[in-house]
């Protein structure tokens, strides 16, 4: 593929391509100019549907898993950094930390099993179950939880900074999002994305060209589950009291649906189908029950549609939204 | 008294599973026709019972008038459901239609908290069947009620099943599609039809329920896992199974309510899950194997 | 000098079914061997226990003098064993120079680490891998296919892609799973050509199953003849296509 000068800056197909994602960060800093406190909150909450999104697709669409595990990493990751906080008194980064790698653990857990054979219709309902079981136990363990009446977060500092305002969350959450994204495509776009695409086509092929199919279904549950946990802590501090009603079935559908709005496997669609279906709610917010009834019926049109998401619309003008399993620089 | 508890734990265990495998069967009734899972048939059910609600309750019908009503319309969703939503998409993911299948799920209980708002309702009782009495253990009329119409609609449907030619072609598209379409059966057709019986079979759960228990537009996601658990505990893919699933999750819940805690009796569902397809995935009376590279 | 792969009296018996029984075969450096035989003769049965995809019930299976015979499919492919599989097992969801790359991936060094923090060894690990990947098109005379999506090819510009894929790590064996099929006649000398010079010029050995016995005859130096199980013949083409029992196997066919 020969790029020369005029191709690259000049010709209009090329200039949008996943560079643009250097510059959207930069742009977003000037954002909070904008907003006031409730829209800048909502920014916020996007910003943490993106990571979900993100990490939700590459079990869901790159490695090709009915696995429901995504409210089970975000209950998980928020909890364990509102416990860390509250009870061990950690700072925020740590028990940020402490999220993700718990969030990594519930997503070896749901590897292993995916390992065992358990595939298709039985992981999607094991997950399910553990899902479910987790949200029990947020409800039942209330000496550490405080159930239903939720945890709340003491005030969060980072590094001295005191976290107390939504435009310093946004700030913080815009780095941590750009990082995770970024590290992200960085894996998809080499031999392990690679690697994980490949098993999802053929499993039995991938093996016989010396890749450890094993490894990287691992690897694919595990960093699904850090990224999702990551996305728990910061729920949990932009909420400020985690309830064991954000982690329920319906929060799954929602999770599910943003990866799906976006495309299965592409990450610029599951950025973009978060950023989405995060601001659609503020406009039906209507009459209780036409709203979900609404979102039902926008989902199924999509998947008649285009169950290819809206990654697979844009992809033919905008080349960014085209995902490549390798770097061309 | 330890033995009488018991025994009562047991009938009321069999009544409330006679539910689950209803549902349990209902839905191994569409996965072995056309090899998908309804994620939202657990608001079919809800929907059964919501439709006979609004009939008796909104304009004075009387319950069978209303029961039948409920079937046909729940049949019409399913059928329609699968010649205009399923069929379409056939050739994408599995996840496609787990999507699919949520979605509808989700439309209808978004229609019937709209209808209904997020009250939760009581609906006048039609079953007033006296209690029997077994030495000491009481069969409440409602016991009867369930285990007599599950009994009934179990055995119809094992009936037609083997005894019938209508069965007969169904047995022949469970075993293998392809085949029976090579000897002329309209497996397309069969594939709507079939997804119409599994939401009629879901709507019969409803109706039970309707008279019985509070409604809420939420209370299918219960019994969708309910019927996972049943399915996975009596082999996933058997019909068989989820009877005996069913039978014997609805046993376990009230066992384990009472001997061991009460707060167990929600998760008993899903301990039965995770406990199943970590130690035998392939269940008690299981077909479908587990993938290995 | 000791054969590049030796099976001894390989058997794989399933629960009633023998599907190979006390097959013994070499593979030499720079030679086409072709396994032949009716359907159900035991060929991909064969591929499949020497891949590591099947266990042998008896028997051993020696690559370069190690045994072989225990290792799961992806170690039996590193120590040098690749293979293409009869169905086609391209994987159609990505492009071309991405399957080449999913090819070269047990020798191109970037780690988890190095990929995710983006370190210049990581990179130029991966831009090497691309740069190899394309030179191998080019060589293969496809370098044109490079961005099509997989799935969007024809089955000879499959098999080539998948026969290019297979060795692109240099192998020094190449298992052939009926690539032929459904080609047309020129692809199929395409075919036969590619497979020719890989052996001649790069001195790999060739394993070849076949059903098109013209193919066969035409494109290797040895044919191994199986039926039910079991090694009937072996020897030149030649031979082969005089041999009677050979003919008895597939005229009693038909």
């Amino acid at each position: 593929m020969k790029r020369d000068f005029k191709t690259r800056w000049l010709g209009s197909r090329a200039i949008l391509d996943s560079r643009v994602f250097y510059f959207l960060p930069l742009l977003a800093l000037f954002v909070p100019l904008l907003t006031n406190p409730y829209t800048q909150f909502v920014i916020n909450l996007m910003l943490v549907y993106v990571l979900i999104a993100v990490g939700f697709n590459i079990v869901l669409g790159n490695l090709g898993q009915l696995a429901f595990t995504s409210t089970t990493c975000f209950g998980i990751g928020a909890y364990t950094t509102a416990i860390a906080m509250a009870s061990l008194t950690l700072p925020f980064w740590i028990a940020l930390l402490a999220g993700a790698a718990m969030g990594a653990l519930a997503g070896l857990f749901a590897s292993i099993t995916a390992l065992r054979g358990i595939r298709l219709y039985y992981l999607a309902i094991i997950t399910l179950a553990f899902g479910e079981l987790m949200r029990w136990v947020y409800i039942h363990a209330d000496a550490v939880t405080r159930g239903t009446d939720g945890l709340p977060l003491p005030p969060a500092a980072f590094f001295g900074l005191s976290i107390d305002s939504e435009i310093k969350r946004f700030y913080l959450f815009l780095a941590i999002t750009t990082l995770m994204v970024k590290g992200t495509s960085n894996l998809l776009r080499s031999r392990i994305g690679r690697a994980v695409v490949a098993i999802k086509d053929n499993e039995f092929a991938t093996a016989s060209l010396g890749i450890p199919t094993a490894h990287y279904i691992v690897l694919a549950f595990v960093w699904s589950g850090l990224v999702i946990g990551i996305a728990g802590g910061m729920f949990a501090l932009l909420i400020g009291r985690v309830v064991p009603e954000s982690f329920d079935l319906t929060a799954l559908i929602f999770h599910f649906a943003m990866v799906m709005a976006g495309g299965l496997g592409n990450l610029a669609g599951s950025v973009l189908g978060a950023m989405l279906l995060t601001t659609m709610p503020e406009f039906l917010r209507s009459f209780p029950g036409i709203e979900e009834a609404l979102f039902g019926i926008l989902l199924v049109i999509v998947i008649l549609l285009r169950p290819s998401g809206l990654a697979s619309l844009l992809a033919g003008h905008l080349p960014m939204f085209r995902q490549r399993f390798y770097r061309e620089r | 008294m330890e033995a009488r508890l018991f025994y009562q734990l047991i009938i009321s265990g069999i009544a409330q599973g006679a539910i689950y495998a209803l549902v349990a069967l209902s839905l191994t009734v569409v996965y072995r026709g056309t090899t998908i899972v309804n994620f939202g048939h657990g608001d079919f059910v809800m929907a059964g019972a919501f439709v006979a609600y609004a009939f008796v309750v909104l304009y004075g019908v009387p319950f069978v008038v209303a029961a039948v009503i409920a079937l046909a319309l729940l049949f019409a969703l399913g059928f329609a459901m699968e010649r205009g939503l399923i069929e379409p998409i056939k050739a994408g993911p599995h996840i496609s239609f787990a999507m699919m299948t949520i979605a509808v799920g989700y439309v209808l209980r978004g229609i019937a908290r709209a209808e209904w708002g997020r009250e939760v309702l009581p609906m006048p009782r039609v079953f007033d069947l006296p209690p029997i009495f077994i030495g000491n253990v009481v069969i409440t009329g409602d016991a009867i009620a369930f285990i007599g119409v599950v009994a009934l609609s179990l055995g119809v449907f094992f009936l037609v099943l083997y005894a019938t030619r209508t069965g007969q072609i169904v047995q022949a598209v469970y075993q293998s599609e392809r085949g029976a379409a090579l000897v002329g059966v309209n497996v397309r057709a069969f594939h709507s039809v079939i997804w119409g019986v599994g939401a009629a079979m879901g709507a019969v759960a409803g109706l039970l329920l309707a008279p019985v228990t509070l409604l809420y537009p939420d209370l299918g996601a219960n019994f969708l896992i309910r019927g996972f658990a049943a399915m996975t505990l009596g082999g996933f893919g058997s019909l068989s199974g989820a009877v005996v699933g069913g039978i014997l999750l609805g046993v376990a819940e009230q066992l384990l309510g009472a001997y061991v805690s009460t707060k167990l009796i929600d998760i008993a569902a899903y301990l039965v899950i995770i406990a199943v397809l970590v130690l035998r995935p392939t269940g008690l009376l299981g077909r479908i194997a587990v993938v290995r590279v | 000098m000791s054969p590049l792969l030796e099976l001894s009296d390989v058997s794989v018996h399933f629960a009633g079914l023998r599907a190979l029984t006390n097959v013994s075969l070499q593979a030499k450096p720079g030679e086409v061997k072709a396994v032949i035989g009716p359907n159900g003769a035991g060929k991909t049965t064969l591929f499949n226990a020497i891949t590591g995809y099947l266990q042998p019930t008896s028997g051993q299976i020696r690559f370069r003098g190690q045994d072989i015979s225990g290792l799961p499919p992806h170690l039996i492919s590193v120590r040098g064993i690749r293979r293409t599989f009869q169905n086609g097992g391209l994987f159609g969801e990505i492009t071309v120079l991405e399957n080449i790359l999913c090819g070269l991936h047990s020798q191109t060094n970037s780690g988890f680490f190095g990929l995710l923090f983006g370190t210049r060894a990581a990179a130029a690990a991966e831009r090497q891998a691309v740069a190899q990947a394309r030179s191998l098109l080019e060589l293969m005379g496809i370098g044109d296919l490079e961005d099509r999506q997989a799935r969007d090819l024809s089955g000879g510009e499959q098999r080539i892609v998948e026969i290019t894929r297979a060795i692109s790590t240099d192998p020094p064996l190449l298992l052939l799973d009926e690539p032929a099929v459904g080609l047309t006649p020129p692809a199929r000398d395409h075919l036969i050509d590619v497979i020719r010079r890989l052996a001649g010029e790069r001195g790999v050995s060739v394993l070849l199953v076949e059903h098109s016995i013209d193919m066969v005859m035409k494109g290797s130096d040895v044919i191994a003849v199986l039926n039910g199980g079991q090694k009937i013949a072996e020897g030149p083409p030649d031979e082969i296509r005089r041999n009677k029992e050979v003919l008895d196997a597939y005229l009693g066919y038909a």
